[in-house]
């Protein structure tokens, strides 16, 4: 049976495929802009939501703030799978962890666990996360780079459009900042990405971790809301395709018959 | 020539009000030269869900016969059948298991949840899901079937009009596609159960 | 180069093969078997590189032969077709096999049947079918006279037909064609 992990299986294949001339195809990546800045006694997290498959944007919505733990959250760059899965393995390792010590998960211990995970593959999962969260020691913001090497800093951007966010931190970060100013400031950031980042676009997602309470706030701002649709939509009068054959199915709960069979009573001889 | 357009292909997948439709054309070609026009790409896992592969075919039947697989064995030790969520999952760790060496292979899933509301998943051969609650696109003609339903879905469209919809989005495509088309299928699934309906398309 | 061809008539499959071995420029013998009977009623016809396709329908003949022996009962034409398909598909990720496969088989209970089947394992049923380079020419010739149900003798007629235009209009010289017909009394030979 399946013992779990990664199977190589089809490498040899796959080369064989690639070498004939056929172009191995584009995975999903996220373009994005995200980033965390850390306040007064919490950390907030934002990321933009656009999803894109080569230069087509696949999703317009898309959750890129993964949880690891209640007090812990991560936002994912790069290849889309990678970053989901990564974060729910750590997420999943995170849980038993702390049933295992009865205690609130700490930051670092996500940290330590991703960093090794991704330095065993080498980089070649392409994950490139932002983690934030607030223990007992206090809020944490780590970076974490595919290859394994992590940054500690009281703020942080990530992806295509980090370049963007982070000249609106650099400007606008102060020691000390209160909630409201945070949230503002990575909605700044973030924005930035999404208007001069081709990769990054949709709304902006945010997610606020203070100490014992934390808050997901999807589409904190929707910065380019669709204007011009067609105010009667297309409407297309039933028979307009032209059928050739169609056939209808009953559920097949429907169509069985279930019938009790209520046995006489069986006596074990031992 | 990219791995995931030599056999050619596409599937797309549309929500209503308590209905769910997915359509696929069906053209199994070898680059360039049709093989034959009645390929399958959807699959009925269960009443209440079903699963459209795009890609390499092969693949496809691996995928499908791996599934049909898994999701019998958990019917038979669950008593149940399996949600579209969990089935999601069970796709997506598939496909993420072969990262290093993927299956050229790219999933969507439709289906209905419990509460008969619509359920929408599409992966890329990765398996990395987008979840969405209008439309689920796959396959070469990815981009233009992108255009055609953003323009003509409207949402909670009953069973017959998502039905012309989803024709309408997935003919106007295919007309823009040379490797795709030769016939299209679509399931129309509701709780009362569901239709197969086959279009009469252009046959290049 | 090999040029294999089945095509379904009416309680029978047709299978063609052409007879040349050629390596490079040369010709090494003209009059090879291509088509390998796997057992009563199923004829399997191989196109691609020569040892892989001798290792692997032998392989997969003395499979079907050891199923009916432990089992008594013959596996249908689809049971052989899928065995097959997950062999290559299998084996595509390790050790890749270059064959192209006809499956035709004659079965009680589904009657005549082809399959396709592509090296890299992709298993499609079909009423006639063509692998090669032939399957440029045959594919439409047959498109155009190809009739469902058709009794030997015309069946004959349409493979004449599809020959002689390989014959004709590919590159390669291919003089030979061996066809073989199964139905419910087995496989008989009709050369060419």
């Amino acid at each position: 049976m399946e013992r779990g992990g990664f199977s190589f299986d089809n490498c040899v294949r796959n080369a064989m495929l690639e070498s004939a001339g056929y172009q191995p195809p584009k995975a999903r990546k996220t373009g994005t802009t995200i980033c965390g800045v850390i306040f007064e006694g919490g950390v907030v997290l934002g990321a933009d939501t656009r999803a894109t498959s080569g230069n087509v944007v696949f999703e317009k919505n898309c959750e890129k703030i993964h949880y690891i733990a209640p007090n812990i959250y991560c936002c994912g760059a790069g290849t889309a799978a990678d970053t989901e899965n990564t974060t729910g393995l750590i997420a999943s390792q995170l849980e038993l962890h702390r049933l295992s010590t009865g205690r609130e998960s700490r930051v670092i211990t996500s940290l330590t666990m991703l960093k090794q995970m991704l330095f065993k593959y080498q980089g070649h999962v392409s994950a490139a996360l932002v983690l934030g969260g607030v223990d007992l020691k206090g809020p944490h913001l780590y970076t974490v780079y595919p290859h394994g090497s992590s940054d500690s800093l009281p703020y942080v951007t990530m992806g295509s459009g980090s370049l963007a966010a982070m000249a609106v931190f650099e400007a606008n970060y102060k020691d000390n900042l209160t909630e409201e100013e945070a949230k503002l400031l990575v909605k700044q950031a973030i924005s930035a990405g999404i208007f001069n980042d081709l990769g990054s676009g949709g709304n902006v997602n945010l997610c606020v971790i203070k100490k014992g309470k934390t808050e997901v706030i999807k589409g904190y701002a929707q910065e380019n809301p669709r204007k011009y649709r067609r105010p009667a939509g297309y409407s297309f009068p039933t028979g307009t395709t032209s059928v050739l054959e169609s056939k209808f199915q009953r559920p097949v709960s429907e169509i069985a018959v279930v019938t009790e069979v209520v046995s006489e009573s069986v006596s074990m001889e031992t | 020539m990219s791995i995931l357009e030599y056999n050619g292909g596409c599937v797309v997948a549309m929500a209503g009000k308590e209905c769910v439709a997915i359509a696929a054309d069906r053209r199994l070609g070898i680059q360039l030269q049709t093989l034959a026009c009645d390929a399958n790409r959807v699959f009925r896992m269960h009443d209440k869900l079903f699963l459209g592969l795009t890609g390499l075919m092969t693949d496809i039947t691996s995928l499908h016969n791996s599934f049909d697989f898994k999701l019998n064995m958990y019917s038979m030790r669950e008593g149940r059948l399996m949600s579209p969520q969990t089935f999601s999952s069970l796709v997506a760790s598939t496909l993420y298991e072969k990262r290093f060496g993927p299956y050229f292979s790219e999933p969507v899933i439709a289906g209905l949840n419990k509460d008969n509301t619509p359920f929408l998943c599409a992966m890329d051969l990765l398996g990395a899901a987008a979840y969405a609650d209008d439309f689920v696109v796959s396959g070469t003609c990815a981009e233009s079937l992108f255009g055609t339903c953003e323009t003509f879905y409207r949402p909670d469209l009953g069973p017959d009009d998502l039905f012309e919809t989803i024709s309408q989005a997935m003919l106007s495509a295919l007309d823009r596609d040379c490797i795709s088309g030769w016939g299209v299928t679509v399931h129309i699934i509701t709780p009362e159960g569901v239709t197969a309906k086959s279009l009469k398309a252009r046959m290049d | 180069m090999d040029s294999i061809i089945a095509l379904t008539g009416d309680g029978f499959v047709m299978c063609a093969a052409d007879m040349t071995n050629a390596r490079s420029i040369v010709v090494m013998k003209e009059d090879m078997d291509k088509i390998m009977e796997l057992d009563r009623h199923r004829l399997l016809c191989m196109a691609g590189e020569p040892g892989d396709v001798a290792q692997f329908t032998e392989y997969v003949q003395k499979n079907v032969h050891l199923y009916q022996l432990r089992t008594g009962v013959s596996q249908s034409t689809r049971a052989i077709a899928n065995f097959t398909r997950n062999e290559l598909a299998k084996s595509l990720r390790k050790n890749p096999y270059s064959v192209n496969l006809l499956l035709g088989g004659y079965d009680q209970h589904d009657g005549p049947e082809v399959f396709y089947l592509d090296y890299l394992g992709t298993l499609h049923k079909m009423p006639f079918s063509a692998q090669g380079y032939c399957a440029y020419f045959i594919l439409a010739t047959l498109d155009r006279y190809y009739k469902p149900n058709m009794s030997e003798q015309e069946a004959l007629e349409v493979m004449r037909k599809a020959i002689d235009e390989v014959r004709i209009r590919f590159l390669i010289k291919q003089p030979d064609f061996l066809i073989k017909v199964v139905d419910k009394n087995g496989i008989r030979t009709v050369s060419k």
